[in-house]
């Protein structure tokens, strides 16, 4: 959808767009009609058109292609307040405000080095360095446990779906990517 | 690792708990919370006592290690740090001073918010705590309503961390206590074994055959050989002389090997048949025990091509690797000794390049195999590509896509012929130089025995026979370094096939359950809840009652829980709250085969599996007639389009088969639940795939069906539900309105509504 956008050009088509867009109702949420704070309980909360929000979650939209787009601001009960439609609109310190707490919701080990994948019926368990220490876990064998959401990007998902990221498989060596390979 | 999973506190924490005076007799429940709310893995525990809520860590240090569920470290624990007591940090709050706790999902964790009185991110845990943390949510809210808590119960109610009494690993798979570690590959083939007990007799003579063909091959080299040249030709013992009687008995020889050869063959092959049909059957009845839930989690049509792929794979492996397993087996000893009686230093010296041929072969194995998976790879993208493009052609033509197809065709196909002829490439490089090499052996023979020939130590006739001898064990010992591997894969193969058989059901049968051979079909469903994953609920509190012989509408916005409640009621799953009684008895006392004999269900999603039509529509009853199932096609309007097909009943469906539409399909399982011939029958929006002219005339035969049946209709069309005796309506998994048509008109809710619009879409299509 991004991509597509992006080589929209025809008139046409561009005014067909902003017909759906008004179909669609989407609140986007813009530095003028939102105040974004962090709370004392270390949660997000929100000021939209003056309407206070107290707690938010931010969940991504394209949380493997692009995280800084098309964040959906949802309360607890899952009701959209609306959408921010790219986090460069907003100044650095808010940015940074919400990196944090798409990391909090998003939070994966990036493995920086795969140590060992050891194959046996129908599972694999693996052994790796990750951005959170040295990790050990199991992974049953296909149904999309081990796969690719972009060109370079391999999700890994573990027993209880716990999840782990291989964040650009060409930078693995030859050994690993062997390995890595194995389970795909 | 192991310690997490258990029940109890650590050890350490206890000790502490017992130091800052919290009583460990107080304590509710706890939930160890491993993940730092801003990432990274630590090690917290939230502690619930009656009085306050206590959070115990080591404050912002992340854990250097962690290990998930399932793995077992070969470095047990070693390098695991005890909590260290004295960094830990105790905060309390008060049971007063928290409004509420609520679990938030986050992506694969989750996060304990309390409110006291200001929202607050408390802790964060993986996955793996989710079901103990929503726990404790519903503890506390227990607790803040001065409701009395079920100790024992609670505490007792915990999954089953069932561990490997072996080597000590969490079973992967809940419910299912087979640890794939200690499985031994060598159990499975003797569980695989087990299938040709019942074939003891053609064993036994195709053992017998195998013994012979070795017999009678092994002797032709010492007659070509020794007796050939040596006596015959030499002139010299019983045969010199005799060209035309020894070359005759070489002939004979080698006719006798041939036929018991062949006669072994063909006996084999179909020995090995039986044996896997026995083997299908067994798995296809083991499936048939198997809840609804087991196909959804595995998709129906990729399981039976991947347990007919199975079988498969394991009926070559007995047609051409056991039998030649043994034969070469028997090869291998018989040549090995008369070697070694002919000439014992002659033996080893050929068998000098051996172990280089092994260590090659081990060497280059590997490579070839992972170039063989990374070929299969490919083709299977290939093959899907193929398949998707294939099956949403109409799709992929109304949006004008038909060139991105092609490109992912074109791209997937490139990389598919580079993989394939790097495999090729390999293939046919190393086995040229593994026979080189092997040639050596040859080569050796010839120098040291020609050596020994001149000096008189042996005869030419001997050393021809020994040549002849030491080829014919080139061929076994290949055969015996392929069989590994070829071994292994095959149990694994086994293996998946004995894991559906070996599937344990999500809901179990009680062992004292009741069975009802004949049922009124009153249904009642009292406070019922059920969520799929903990915290996630789909049903809450929902009633419902049906007298015997009532027609019960259900209807609601989808994902309101419909088809959920009537999987319940079928007991595809369990409840998590509440009861279900079927004529006053709780569904879970009730034998699996009572509640499958007397509740047809017609669901909106349609399975219809790989086999004929007719074995489609016999499903659930194998031993009916062939006009009753031509009765029920007829019943429901099936009858025509299947006649229409070229192959009748006898049409293949399902994955690779005939493709039927969508309401094809749908009326093929109505007419399955018309042959079932329940007493209480379920359509789940069972015309909802139908043009509105087949739907009304399969209502009429849906209504002489319903007649004298309990009948939960759910339905988008609510006119086809005009004759129900009672309706409910659910939104969000609550029952929001209930009553007849009449009374819920009066109503002037959400039913009302729902009517008004599907009034108002009828009049639309009247004008069109
Ligand atoms: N097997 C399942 N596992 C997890 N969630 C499920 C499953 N089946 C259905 N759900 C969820 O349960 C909710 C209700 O589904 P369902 O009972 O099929 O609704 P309806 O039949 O009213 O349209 C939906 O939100 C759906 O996503
Ligand atoms: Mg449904």
């Amino acid at each position: 959808m991004v991509k597509v956008e992006s080589t929209l050009c025809s008139q046409e088509i561009v005014e067909k767009k902003t017909d759906l867009s008004e179909a669609a109702r989407i609140h986007y949420l813009t530095p003028e009609n939102t105040e974004f704070a962090l709370t004392e309980g270390k949660l997000l909360s929100v000021r939209v058109d003056g309407e206070l929000y107290p707690v938010v979650y931010l969940h991504c939209s394209f949380p493997h292609s692009n995280k800084r787009m098309f964040i959906s601001v949802r309360t607890s009960e899952n009701q959209e307040v609306g959408m921010v439609k790219s986090l460069d609109e907003f100044p650095v310190d808010i940015v940074r405000l919400l990196d944090e707490q798409i990391h909090m919701r998003y939070f994966a080990p990036i493995i920086t080095k795969v140590i060992n994948i050891h194959e046996e019926f129908g599972y694999s368990y693996w052994e790796a360095e990750t951005t959170a220490g040295h990790l050990q876990f199991t992974v049953r064998r296909g149904g999309g446990n081990v796969k690719m959401v972009s060109s370079v990007k391999v999700l890994i998902t573990d027993l209880d779906g716990n999840r782990f990221l291989i964040e650009d498989v060409n930078q693995l060596s030859e050994k690993e990517y062997r390995m890595v390979e194995m389970s795909l | 690792m192991i310690k997490k999973n258990m029940k109890t506190l650590p050890e350490e924490l206890k000790g502490f708990i017992n130091q800052s005076g919290l009583q460990e007799e107080k304590i509710l429940y706890w939930v160890n919370c491993d993940r730092g709310i801003d990432g990274g893995f630590v090690d917290t525990y939230v502690i619930l006592t009656e009085e306050a809520l206590y959070r115990l860590s080591n404050g912002q240090t992340f854990q250097q290690e962690k290990t998930f569920k399932g793995f077992v470290s070969k470095t047990v624990n070693k390098d695991l740090k005890p909590l260290e007591m004295n960094q830990l940090k105790i905060e309390r709050i008060g049971i007063d001073e928290i409004h509420s706790i609520q679990v938030v999902n986050l992506i694969a964790s989750g996060m304990l918010v309390i409110k006291a009185p200001n929202e607050r991110a408390f802790a964060s845990f993986t996955n793996g705590n989710m079901a103990r943390a929503v726990k404790l949510e519903s503890i506390f809210s227990k607790l803040k309503k001065n409701e009395s808590i079920q100790f024992q119960k609670e505490w007792g109610e915990e999954e089953d961390a069932a561990a490997c009494p072996h080597c000590g690993m969490i079973y992967p798979e809940k419910g299912r206590p087979v640890c794939p570690k200690c499985l031994k590959r060598h159990a499975i083939f003797t569980r695989l074994l087990g299938f040709a007990r019942s074939y003891k007799k053609s064993i036994f003579f195709i053992v017998l055959l195998m013994l012979l063909n070795s017999a009678t091959g092994l002797a032709i080299p010492y007659f070509q050989g020794t007796i050939l040249f040596d006596q015959a030709l030499g002139g010299t013992g019983i045969f010199a002389g005799k060209i035309a009687l020894v070359v005759g008995i070489i002939i004979f020889l080698r006719t006798l090997s041939l036929l018991f050869g062949a006669l072994f063959g063909t006996m084999n092959a179909k020995l090995a048949a039986n044996i896997v049909f026995d083997l299908k059957t067994n798995i296809f009845s083991a499936m048939q025990r198997l809840s609804l839930s087991f196909f959804q989690k595995k998709q129906t049509g990729q399981l039976m091509t991947r347990v007919n792929n199975d079988a498969n794979e394991l009926q070559h492996f007995f047609i051409d690797g056991i039998p030649y397993f043994i034969v070469n087996a028997m090869n291998i000893v018989g040549i090995t000794i008369i070697l070694l009686i002919m000439d014992w230093k002659l033996t080893l010296i050929c068998l000098l390049p051996m172990p280089f041929v092994i260590l090659l072969i081990r060497w280059v194995f590997p490579k070839l195999w992972r170039l063989g998976w990374r070929r299969h790879r490919r083709v299977s993208i290939l093959n899907s590509i193929i398949s998707d493009t294939v099956q949403s052609a109409r799709i992929v033509k109304a949006f004008g896509k038909e060139s991105v197809e092609i490109d992912r065709f074109q791209k997937a196909n490139l990389t598919f012929s580079d993989v394939e002829q790097k495999f090729n490439k390999m293939n046919s490089t190393i086995f040229p130089i593994i026979n080189l090499i092997t040639q050596i052996g040859g080569i050796l023979i010839w120098a040291f025995g020609g050596w020994r020939v001149m000096h008189g130590d042996l005869s030419f006739g001997e050393i021809m026979s020994f040549v002849t001898y030491i080829y014919m064990l080139f061929g076994p010992i290949q055969f015996m370094n392929n069989i590994a591997g070829w071994w292994s894969n095959c149990m694994s193969a086994a293996q998946r096939i004995f894991e559906v058989q070996d599937a344990v059901p999500d809901v179990s049968e009680k062992e004292d359950a009741v069975h009802l051979e004949k049922m009124r079909g009153e249904i009642r469903a009292s406070h019922v809840g059920f969520c799929y994953e903990p915290n996630k609920p789909i049903l809450k509190d929902v009633s419902l009652h049906a007298k015997p012989g009532q027609m019960i509408g259900v209807v609601g916005p989808s994902g309101a829980g419909k088809s959920t409640l009537v999987n319940l009621i079928s007991r595809l799953y369990d409840v998590t709250d509440g009861e279900i009684l079927l004529d006053g008895i709780n569904v879970k006392d009730l034998t699996a085969e009572s509640l499958r004999k007397h509740i047809g269900i017609v669901s909106q999603e349609v399975y219809v599996f790989m086999g004929t039509v007719a074995e489609n529509i016999a499903y659930g009853n194998p031993e009916c007639s062939v006009e009753e199932i031509i009765y029920a096609a007829k019943i429901a309007n099936a009858h025509d389009f299947i006649e229409k097909l070229p192959d009748g009943y006898d049409t293949m469906i399902g994955t690779g088969g005939y493709s039927l539409s969508g309401g094809e399909k749908q009326r093929i399982s109505i007419a399955r639940a018309v042959l079932h011939d329940p007493n209480i029958l379920i359509l789940d929006e069972a015309t909802a795939s139908l043009d509105t002219e087949t739907e009304l005339q399969i209502q009429e035969a849906l209504e002489s069906l319903v007649h004298g049946r309990t009948t939960i209709a759910i339905a988008h069309r609510l006119s086809t539900l005009r004759n129900a005796h009672y309706l409910y309506v659910l939104d969000q998994g609550k029952v929001v309105e209930e009553g007849t048509h009449e009374e819920l008109m009066k109503l002037n809710g959400m039913y009302k509504g729902m009517v008004q619009k599907h009034e108002d879409a009828l009049k639309m299509k009247e004008v069109i």
